[in-house]
């Protein structure tokens, strides 16, 4: 099986897998970060969600053989100790219910803050809608994303 | 909980009874200190739900299994509350399974808070007395002299205070009281205050494990093909190329399992990773045996529902009056129709199972556990006693994980390879082969007088019934009534409600507010039917039939629950007052009003929904008002929280939530056929509770059932009458 070297929330790792194998099972199963969540595997969810290159992408898209030389950031790597404004504003507003969606709607929103730092209510709709919550967060995830705007402005 | 089979209406009255018993947790060996002589003491845990070590660190464990509603913090805040320690020191954890008595783990039903109330006040307050009691023989004072302040005893007359920690083995080395005092409400100083989810940290830097992130050692994954139809048979398969895929180690074949659970016959590809697994499980050439129930529809179905409605109810359900001499001058009918629905937990239902000579290790998220080990031994022939569980934290349940049917699979699996298995259901699993909550029509019947006060009410309910899944086509009792049955909460004096089974081959299960969801669409668009009929504000009708009308007893016996009319009122004027019900509307806006009790978990809710028309059955939802009275509030945050999330699971049913089914197959297959609300479409949300002292009630699924029909009845203040549920198949929009 290939080796394929990886930048994981700044730091290198080194895989063997099946070079179609998608990165979120490379993350999850081969290198114990699974705070990143399977929720449907064909990209209608949102629960995989990660950073790479400063893009919010689904890493359940991403094959590893196209993840070397690219810098991914999971939700491990936003904080280690949630301090990130996102997670900071998510901790404010009691975003969660089950939780499960939550690392990929915050990874989702800090793409979308460290491209933009004061992002319109159009943009902040089109970053978010693709992030699927069945227990219904939205209206606090609307709350904490504009918690943290006024944060990083501040 | 002690027979096998339980019905989910059992499952409520059992929770229920206990509620008021003294029902505290049991010790398990190895997880008591009390034996231990005194200076080797490490902690001090009176009973189930309570450590405090040396250093007094306090570990608070719920028995009520997590999976969004709220309990890991609800229930902690209960017994912490008593114990007078501060709740940012508390360490919330799951009770290991078995620690508690059978049957406590069960979680469903909104029932967690309402169980539990009176048993963690008492574990908390006892443990209190205990840390007490140590304090004042340490002090050689009376307790009486004593009290507890922030994890702290203080010495009232010398104002000495010991900490809790520096107390632990002299109070384990005391009796357990068998009688304690608990707090007057009045002085609660945690309970009705907001706190933060108590492992919201752990969610929010990723280090929350669910089931699905659980690893054991040495463990393979696994996926599974089902049979397409419920029931079918494997003939043979072909897996020549899947075994081919690297990594993949075996393929494997179980049978399917009858009631309560309807495993279906399945081919599972186990390898040493998902991927493989997933990839292999495309290459099995199958050929299945599916049996003679495979050309059901629900196309067909939704039509026998029409052509028995308007036939008498197979089953009588509940009788006042006499509604034929009584039929009233004016009369009305209408129906109404609701579609079979998945639960699609974000987390799909996944389990590792271990099974070994000696015996077998579950770990995953389970609703009822007790009944999943139950049935495992029994469907896989392994001794219950050998079987040891490790719940985990789940990514949603909404009653997917009362069902079990993914363990015993997982179980099966694994009792054919010798390492530990990790099963997930993939998401076009869980959209095809779940329990889904039934299909269900109504007809229903008024007779008014001139005015349209109403005089006989006829509910006719068809459905697709769980309890035939769970206890086989014998089962006569209807149990899918609630709302619909003798807790039918209008003052009308002659009323007959009625169901009729009709056999569908699909599964069936609980979904988050169950039958009352299912029941109150129909009640609370029909009451405002008839309001419009006779030209009545649809506010002044409902308050006319509820607010005189005293409480009452839904029935006789155990099963029976009290309904509080004036409490329903209640809930309607709150929200009608916070949405200005009384006030000029804008122009194209108009508000749709309903109203109900979520009657076994003792609690009541009510919504106002204001939407702008925008064009011909184009709408826009621009305010939602809840309204919400289950007496003590325990933890406000949560409260919130659940209201606020169970509108957004509420209008994914009433806007576009459908499963539909042609020759026996469910034709969605994931989240682009079967969707969720999504974040643009959530509209603005307000909730506001009634300030009450009653006990508290349960709150996860109180939020649902008047979502629907408060919609509905604002579309028809606008002209439009949806009359069946998901409303875009009527052809309505939103923005
Ligand atoms: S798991 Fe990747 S989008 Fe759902
Ligand atoms: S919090 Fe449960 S799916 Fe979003």
């Amino acid at each position: 099986m290939p080796i394929f070297n990886l930048n994981i929330n700044n730091k290198s790792y080194s895989v063997e897998a099946e070079s179609d194998m998608p990165l979120l099972w490379v993350l999850r199963d081969l290198l114990g970060l699974t705070g990143t969540k399977y929720g449907c595997g064909v990209a209608s969810c949102g629960a995989c969600t990660v950073i790479m290159d400063g893009n919010a992408v689904y890493s359940c898209q991403r094959q590893v053989g196209a993840c070397v030389n690219k810098k991914i950031t999971t939700i491990e790597g936003l904080s280690e100790d949630g301090s990130h404004p996102v997670q900071q504003a998510w901790q404010k507003a009691g975003v969660p219910q089950c939780g499960y969606c939550q690392p990929g709607q915050m990874m989702a929103a800090a793409a979308l803050l460290a491209k933009n730092k004061q992002p319109g209510e159009d943009m902040i709709t089109a970053a978010m809608s693709d992030n699927l919550c069945r227990c219904g967060t939205y209206h606090r995830i609307k709350a904490a994303i504009h918690i943290a705007i006024e944060d990083i402005n501040k | 909980m002690q027979k096998q089979k339980i019905d989910r209406r059992d499952f409520i009255r059992i929770t229920s009874l206990s509620s008021g018993s003294l029902a505290i947790g049991f010790l398990v060996p190895g997880f008591r200190s009390l034996d231990l002589p005194a200076e080797d003491c490490e902690f001090f845990q009176p009973n189930a739900y309570i450590k405090i070590d040396k250093k007094g660190k306090v570990t608070i464990f719920f028995s009520k299994q997590e999976s969004g509603q709220g309990v890991d913090t609800a229930l902690p805040m209960i017994v912490a509350e008593e114990m007078d320690v501060d709740f940012r020191d508390v360490k919330a954890a799951i009770a290991p399974f078995g620690s508690v008595r059978r049957g406590e783990h069960d979680t469903g039903g909104s029932q967690s808070i309402m169980e539990m109330y009176t048993p963690l006040r008492k574990a908390g307050a006892i443990a209190k007395a205990m840390l007490i009691s140590a304090a004042a023989n340490q002090w050689k004072v009376k307790p009486s002299s004593c009290a507890a302040d922030k994890g702290e005893v203080v010495n009232t007359i010398t104002m000495q205070r010991i900490p809790y920690g520096e107390l632990v083995c002299a109070a384990a080395a005391l009796p357990v009281p068998k009688e304690v005092s608990l707090k007057n409400p009045k002085d609660f100083t945690l309970i009705g205050k907001s706190e933060k989810r108590s492992n919201l940290k752990d969610i929010l830097t990723g280090k929350a494990q669910y089931g699905l992130d659980l690893k054991v050692e040495g463990m393979v994954y696994a996926v599974s093909e089902r049979c397409p139809v419920l029931g079918g048979k494997l003939v043979s398969v072909d897996d020549t190329a899947a075994r081919r895929v690297p990594g993949v180690i075996k393929v494997v074949s179980y049978t399917g399992t009858g009631a309560p659970m309807h495993v279906r016959a399945g081919v599972a590809v186990i390898a040493t990773n998902i991927w493989s697994a997933m990839k292999a499980r495309k290459l099995l050439g199958i050929t299945w045996d599916e049996g003679d129930k495979n050309k059901e529809s629900t196309e067909a179905l939704f039509k026998t529902f029409a052509e028995k409605a308007v036939q008498a109810p197979q089953i009588k359900v509940f009788e006042k009056g006499d509604t034929g001499k009584n039929a009233g001058a004016v009369q009305m009918t209408a129906s109404y129709a609701a579609p079979f629905l998945a639960h699609a937990t974000l987390e799909p239902v996944n389990f590792i199972a271990s099974v070994k000579a000696e015996g077998c290790e579950l770990w995953g998220g389970l609703q009822l556990p007790d009944w999943a080990v139950n049935t495992i031994a029994s469907d896989c022939g392994i001794k219950k006693e050998n079987i040891k569980v490790n719940l985990a934290l789940m990514g949603g349940a909404f009653g997917r994980r009362l069902h079990f049917d993914f363990a015993i699979e997982a179980v099966k699996i694994a009792q054919q390879v010798d390492k530990p298995v990790k099963l997930l259901w993939e998401r076009t699993d869980d959209v095809q082969f779940e329990p889904y909550r039934p299909a269900n029509y109504h007809q229903l019947t008024a007779g008014t007088d001139e005015k349209g006060n109403i005089i006989a009410w006829q509910h006719h309910v068809l459905g697709t019934p769980v309890a035939y899944m769970t206890d086989g086509p014998n089962n006569p009792h209807p149990e899918e009534m609630d709302g619909a049955d003798g807790g039918f909460c209008y003052d009308v004096p002659n009323i007959k409600t009625g169901y009729t089974p009709v056999p569908f081959n699909i599964n069936r299960g609980w979904l988050r507010s169950v039958d009352i969801c299912v029941n109150t669409f129909p009640v609370e668009s029909f009451i405002d039917e008839i309001a419009a009929r006779f030209k009545r504000d649809p506010y002044e009708f409902r308050i006319s039939m509820l607010e005189n009308r005293p409480d009452f007893k839904t029935g006789e016996g155990p099963g029976s629950f009290t309904q509080s009319p004036k409490r329903v009122a209640g809930v309607l004027k709150l929200a009608a007052e916070k949405i200005g019900w009384k006030e000029k509307r804008k122009p194209n806006h108009f508000i749709g009003l309903a109203t109900h009790s979520f009657i076994f978990a003792k609690s009541y809710a009510a919504h106002a929904i204001e939407i702008e028309i925008l064009g011909p059955k184009k709408f826009r939802i621009t305010r939602v008002v809840g309204a919400i009275d289950c007496g003590l509030v325990i933890n406000p945050d949560g409260l919130l929280n659940q209201m606020q999330g169970g509108l957004a699971f509420a209008l994914t049913q009433a806007l576009k939530g459908e499963i539909t089914i042609s020759n026996s197959r469910v034709l969605q297959d994931g989240f682009f056929s079967y969707e969720l609300l999504r974040y643009d479409e959530m509209p603005p949300v307000e909730i506001y509770w009634v300030d009450s002292q009653e006990d508290p009630g349960g709150v996860g699924e109180v939020g649902l059932p008047t979502v629907a029909p408060a919609l509905c009845n604002a579309l028809a203040a606008a002209g439009y009458r949806p009359r069946s549920l998901p409303i875009r198949n009527e052809g309505f929009s939103w923005v």
